[in-house]
């Protein structure tokens, strides 16, 4: 095997279900971390540690993608980006609305990730029964998919509104319109870097980096959203750590993708003739 | 939340606006990349684009419409139409880009003659390429289509603002519905599609069962939601 995990079928230097514990571990552990420091410190200024537990969910969610459409599911890699998305948003709104129902707020995290796994299952089982995907992976991915846009949603909505509270991240997330915003940067934390990178040549590690590097990105476009829903600390912390991922991890996936180009050259301006 | 009648008529609703989009999404024209390039017939984008684009639209004008009176069938056509209208525009803007930018004409690989004007196809298809812009055929289809991704989605977005009282959080679940069944359908007709008179139009049974079974279970999550604060 090659150093990155090599492409075809989806090979890979991290094992599939190593990166699922690290995703729904981290993720999880980093949301109820963020809010429990949060609101025991009385303060918002921990809220960038949501908007990291969501890079967990990416990561899993990329690996997921790159499993998936390694086997080719011929309506272009954003499609499933989307539904991820879809699904997480979802099962997000229900988790939380549920668990304030029921009297447990704390609860609304994993209420929203169990019907997202069990959901993102099923349409796995319709894909492969129904339309005939036959795609063996198909069932845990979408699982995978669903939980992972689904942690997504949850950390960067924490990261905006600073709590956990359904009535907060309506107020500050839905009704401000911020939602949008996690729905496209957050779709394409785990749509695209399969997206750009797929081809013969692909390898996981870049796929997984060019994916935290988006994240970053992320981070930085829920940070500026931050500033006015929790004021200028909270949400500068938020932006200038989204930065320092971002600026990190392009430097790294420069480097991968230099060790993985066959050259490296300077071609110059073009030639007048060419013109 | 209060179970009764009402909440059974929401869960139909929501149900058979799942399907519309669903069934709807076969009808528009997608070309997808091989489009964009006038190598293929239909709209050079994918079907989870212009399916979210008519679901979208949809749901704008029925919110606009909602905001305005509460009869529940002015608000569905009010999407039907402006969803209809937006992919209309969507067709009508990229012929005249490949009518006079590309030079293309438009012609439909799977037919041989036109079934709504009788005019010959394939003397105007390109060698090497399976038609090329919208022909009449996908246009009228592509039409259909629209006002079956907007009635469907009025046909989400209004039971569940009636549920949760609350417009931004209806809209974003509404557009999460949307998203899921417009992807089921999507991969059903892999990438794509010309029309009802494409023979791929056949396979819509399998995405009715899908879509049926995925709005099922986001209707049931959608009745239980609240609408915040």
């Amino acid at each position: 095997m090659s150093v990155g995990g090599g492409a075809g079928g989806a090979p890979s230097a991290i094992d599939a279900k190593k990166l699922r514990i690290y995703g729904l571990v981290g993720s999880v552990v980093g949301i109820y971390l963020a809010a429990i420091l949060n609101s025991a410190l009385n303060t918002t200024l921990f809220s960038f540690v949501g908007a990291v537990a969501s890079i967990f969910a990416v990561v899993m969610g990329a690996n997921a993608v790159r499993r998936v459409c390694g086997y080719g599911i011929g309506t272009g890699v954003p499609s499933i980006g989307m539904l991820a998305l879809g699904m997480g948003i979802i099962a997000t709104m229900f988790g939380l609305s549920v668990a304030e129902a029921m009297g447990f707020g704390l609860l609304g995290p994993i209420i929203a990730l169990v019907y997202a796994m069990v959901f993102g299952y099923i349409i796995g089982v319709i894909a492969n029964k129904v339309i005939k995907f036959n795609i063996p992976v198909m069932e845990e991915g979408n699982a995978d998919l669903s939980a992972a846009g689904t942690m997504a949603i949850l950390g960067w909505s924490f990261a905006i509104s600073g709590s956990l509270s359904y009535d907060a991240i309506v107020t500050n997330v839905l009704m401000t319109g911020y939602i949008a915003i996690i729905f496209i940067a957050g779709g394409l934390a785990i749509l695209h870097p399969f997206n750009a990178c797929l081809g013969p040549d692909e390898k996981q590690d870049r796929t997984l980096v060019n994916g935290i590097m988006i994240g970053g990105l992320a981070m930085v476009a829920t940070g500026i959203a931050a500033i006015s829903t929790q004021g200028l600390a909270s949400g500068l912390l938020l932006t200038v750590i989204g930065f320092i991922v971002w600026y990190y991890f392009f430097m790294w996936y420069y480097r991968l993708t230099k060790r993985d180009a066959s050259a490296v050259v300077g071609t110059g301006l073009l030639p007048p003739s060419a013109q | 939340m209060n179970f009764d009648i009402n909440t059974i008529v929401y869960l139909l609703e929501i149900i058979v606006g799942g399907l519309l989009v669903g069934i709807g999404v076969h009808f528009v024209p997608v070309g997808g990349a091989p489009a964009a390039m006038a190598q293929a017939t239909g709209i050079g984008t994918g079907t989870v684009q212009l399916a979210a684009g008519s679901g979208l639209t949809g749901l704008l004008a029925a919110g606009l419409m909602m905001s305005v009176t509460d009869n529940i069938w002015v608000i569905l056509a009010s999407g039907a139409v402006g969803a209809g209208i937006m992919i209309d525009a969507t067709m009508l803007t990229g012929s005249w880009i490949y009518a006079y930018a590309v030079g293309a004409p438009f012609a439909s690989a799977k037919v041989t003659y036109d079934p709504i004007t009788g005019w010959s196809q394939p003397p105007y298809i390109s060698p090497g390429t399976v038609g090329q812009g919208i022909p009449t055929i996908c246009f009228v289809s592509g039409t259909i289509g629209g006002m079956m991704g907007g009635l469907g989605g009025a046909m989400i977005y209004y039971p569940l603002y009636l549920i949760n009282g609350n417009a931004a959080l209806s809209a974003m679940f509404a557009i999460g519905i949307f998203l899921v069944n417009a992807v089921l359908a999507s991969w059903n007709i892999q990438g794509t599609i010309e029309g009802f008179h494409d023979p791929k139009f056949k396979k819509w049974p399998f995405a009715f069962r899908a879509c049926a079974v995925a709005s099922v279970l986001l209707a049931i999550a959608a009745v239980m939601i609240t609408g915040g604060a």
